[in-house]
C-alpha cells in the first residue's frame, strides 16, 4: 500500500477564509446594504443583517455536511444528482450558474458608475469602462493569470478593513446619536422586516462557492471553518457599514449606484471618495477572479461530461477553456449594459434575482441534505447536522419563503419583474435539460462507440479479471460507471 | 484490476502521445509539476513528472512531494491511459478522485482532450 503525503501548494486556512469572504463581498454589496436600509425604521438595519447571518449559518451547515461528503470542485454536481433526478439536478446548476453571471455584469456595472462619478465625466462612459473592465477580465482569463492566493488575501484583507474604517469613521464623525437603532419592524413593519432579511441573504452570498476549492487546501476542514469565519466577518462589517448608510446618507443618495462613495465623503470628504472609488474597484478583482474562473471550469467540465455542447470544452494554448470564458464576458457585457440603459432600478432588479436564487439554492442544499441521509445514510460524513430532520426541514421552508419574497420585491415595493426573469432562465435550463441534453448525450454515446478500444486485449489466462468485463470493450463500455 | 506493469504499458503510450504532441507542448510549457497516481483498489502508487513540456517515465512508489493526487481504479488508470476514458466525466461521477489546484487539474484533462480528441 502506498502513503499520501501533502501537497506542495496546498491552500491554507488564511486563503480560504479570503476567498470565501471576497467572493461574498463584490462592489454589489455596498448596493444591497444600501436597499436594505430602506426596508427597516431607523438604524436597525443591523439587525437584518445579524438574522440573515443566522440563515446564512444554517446555510453553512448544509454545505458543511454536503461538502465534508463529497470534497470536490463538482461538489454541486454529486450531491444534486445523488439526491434528486439528474434532469433536474442539471436544470438547478445551469440556473445557479447565471447567478455568477448576474454578479459579474452587477459589478462591473457598480464599479463603471462609481469611476463615472469619480471622474466626472458623462454617464454614457459608463458602458466603456464596463466594457474595458469586462475584456481586462477576459483577456486575463484567457492568458491563464489567476490571482495568487497571498494576493487575493491582501485585497480582502484591505477591502474589508478600509470598508470598517470608512463607515466607523464616518459614524464617528456624524455627532448624533443613532435613531431607532433596536426598531427593525418600525415604520414598515414585519412584512418590511422580512423584506430586508431576504434582501440581506445576498449580503452573504456566494461565500459558499469556497467549496470548489476543496481539493486545494492542506486540512479538508479549512473549508468548514472559512466558511465560518467569512459569515462572522461578513456581518460585523455590513451590520457597521449599513448602520452608517442608514444613519448619514439621504434616500437619493441611498438609491444611486454609488452610495459607498457617499459613505467615504461623509468619513473624509474627497479623499473618502476616491478611497472608497479604489476600494470598489478592488472588490472586481475578486469577484471577477472568482467568478470567471468557476463558472468557465464548470462550463468546461459539463462539456466534456457530454451535457453541453464539445466546443465549451475548447481549450486554448493556455489550456484555458476560452469559448465559456468569451461567452462569459459578453454576457456579462450585454447584461451590463441593459442595467445601464434601464437606469433606475436596473441593478436592484440584478440584487433581487441574485437574492432570490441563493435563497433557492440554500433550499436546494437542505432538501440535498436530508434526501441524502435517507438514500446515503453509510456515506462518510465529516461534519454531521444535529436534529438534521429538523433543520432541513425549517432550512427549506425559510429559505423558500425567503427566495419567493425576494423575487417579488425591488425598492420596497411589489415588483413581479425578478421573478420573471428567474422563470425565464429556469424554463430555458428545463428546455435545455429536456430537449438538447439528450441529444448531445446520445451523439457522444455514437462517437464513442464507434471508436475501437485502444487498450490491447489481456491474454487469456491472465491474472486478473477487471469488474466491467474483460479488456477489448468498446470505449463507450469502458466509460459507464461501474458504480451506480 | 489491473496489473502494475499493464499500467506502465498504458502510461508509455500516453507519454510517447503526449511528448510527440505540439499543441500540448507548447500548453505544458512553463508548467513543471509532480503528480502522484494512487490505485485504490490495488494500493499501488506511481509517480509522473512534468518539466519543460515533457512527460518523465512512469516511476513506481509515490516520490517526492506532489502538486497533484490523482486516486482512481487500476482499471481507470489503464483505460484512461489508453484514451479508452473521459477522465472529467469520471471525476463528475466521483469515481475519479483528485486533491490539487483547479488550474493543474485543468492541465492534466487538458493532456487527454488534446492527445486522443485532438481539441
Amino acid at each position: 500500500m502506498t502513503t499520501h503525503v501533502g501537497l506542495r501548494r496546498a491552500m491554507g486556512l488564511r486563503t480560504a477564509v479570503s476567498t470565501s469572504t471576497g467572493l461574498a463581498f463584490a462592489a454589489l454589496q455596498y448596493l444591497a446594504a444600501a436597499g436594505l436600509v430602506t426596508y427597516v425604521a431607523g438604524d436597525s438595519a443591523w439587525i437584518s443583517i445579524g438574522v440573515a447571518g443566522l440563515l446564512a449559518l444554517l446555510a453553512w451547515s448544509f454545505f458543511g455536511e454536503l461538502n465534508g461528503m463529497f470534497p470536490t470542485a463538482a461538489a454541486i454536481r454529486r450531491y444534486m444528482s445523488n439526491a434528486m433526478d439528474d434532469r433536474v439536478a442539471l436544470t438547478v446548476t445551469f440556473t445557479y450558474l447565471s447567478t455568477i453571471v448576474l454578479v459579474v455584469a452587477a459589478d462591473a456595472f457598480v464599479v463603471s458608475a462609481a469611476l463615472t462619478h469619480v471622474l466626472h465625466v458623462p454617464a454614457v462612459l459608463t458602458v466603456v469602462w464596463t466594457l474595458a473592465l469586462l475584456a481586462v477580465a477576459v483577456t486575463s482569463n484567457l492568458r491563464g493569470v489567476k490571482v495568487a492566493g497571498w494576493l487575493q488575501d491582501i485585497a480582502t484583507t484591505l477591502v474589508l478593513i478600509l470598508t470598517l474604517v470608512v463607515a466607523g469613521a464616518a459614524l464617528a464623525r456624524s455627532g448624533t446619536p443613532l435613531h431607532q437603532p433596536l426598531q427593525p419592524f418600525g415604520h414598515h413593519g414585519a412584512a418590511g422586516f422580512i423584506e430586508s432579511v431576504a434582501l440581506g441573504i445576498f449580503l452573504y452570498s456566494a461565500f459558499e462557492w469556497v467549496t470548489t476549492s476543496a481539493e486545494e487546501v492542506r486540512d479538508p476542514r479549512h473549508i468548514h471553518r472559512a466558511m465560518l469565519i467569512a459569515v462572522a466577518i461578513l456581518f460585523v462589517v455590513c451590520a457597521v457599514m449599513a448602520t452608517a448608510m442608514s444613519h448619514l446618507l439621504t434616500h437619493g443618495q441611498l438609491t444611486s449606484a454609488y452610495p459607498q462613495l457617499y459613505l467615504g465623503a461623509r468619513a473624509f470628504g474627497t479623499a473618502g471618495i476616491w478611497l472608497m472609488a479604489a476600494v470598489t474597484a478592488v472588490t472586481a478583482l475578486n469577484t471577477f477572479n472568482g467568478g470567471f474562473i468557476t463558472a468557465s471550469r464548470f462550463i468546461y467540465a459539463t462539456a466534456r461530461e457530454g451535457s453541453l455542447p464539445a466546443p465549451l470544452a475548447r481549450l486554448n494554448d493556455r489550456a484555458v477553456p476560452w469559448v465559456p470564458v468569451v461567452a462569459l464576458g459578453s454576457v456579462s457585457f450585454a447584461v451590463s449594459v441593459v442595467v445601464e440603459v434601464v437606469g433606475g432600478t436596473g441593478w436592484e432588479v440584478l440584487v433581487a434575482v441574485g437574492a432570490a436564487f441563493e435563497g433557492m439554492i440554500y433550499a436546494v442544499a437542505a432538501f440535498c441534505v436530508l434526501r441524502l441521509r435517507g438514500r446515503l445514510p453509510d456515506h462518510h460524513r465529516p461534519f454531521r447536522i444535529p436534529l438534521v430532520r429538523l433543520v432541513a426541514v425549517v432550512g427549506l421552508a425559510v429559505f423558500g419563503v425567503m427566495a419567493l419574497v425576494a423575487s417579488v420585491t425591488v425598492s420596497n415595493r411589489f415588483d413581479p419583474v425578478p421573478l420573471l426573469i428567474i422563470a425565464l432562465l429556469g424554463g430555458a435550463s428545463a428546455l435545455y435539460t429536456v430537449r438538447v441534453v439528450p441529444k448531445l448525450r446520445a451523439e457522444e454515446e455514437a462517437r464513442r462507440a464507434a471508436r475501437p478500444a485502444r487498450r490491447p486485449p489481456r491474454p487469456s489466462g491472465g491474472p486478473t479479471v477487471p469488474p466491467g468485463g474483460p479488456p477489448g470493450r468498446s470505449a463507450a463500455e469502458r466509460q459507464a460507471p461501474s458504480v451506480p | 484490476m489491473a496489473t502494475a506493469q499493464e499500467i506502465a504499458d498504458a502510461y508509455a503510450d500516453w507519454q510517447a502521445r503526449c511528448n510527440d504532441n505540439q499543441r500540448l507542448a507548447k500548453m505544458l510549457r512553463g508548467w513543471s509539476r509532480t503528480v502522484h497516481l494512487v490505485a485504490s483498489d490495488t494500493g499501488d502508487g506511481f509517480t509522473v513528472g512534468v518539466s519543460d513540456s515533457v512527460l518523465a517515465d512512469l516511476r513506481t512508489g509515490l516520490v517526492d512531494q506532489p502538486d497533484l493526487v490523482v486516486t482512481a481504479t487500476s482499471e481507470d488508470f489503464a483505460d484512461l491511459f489508453w484514451g479508452d476514458l473521459n477522465p472529467s466525466e469520471k471525476y463528475l461521477s466521483g469515481e475519479i478522485v483528485l486533491a490539487g489546484s483547479a488550474e493543474d487539474v485543468m492541465r492534466l484533462d487538458a493532456m487527454s482532450m488534446v492527445v486522443f480528441l485532438d481539441q
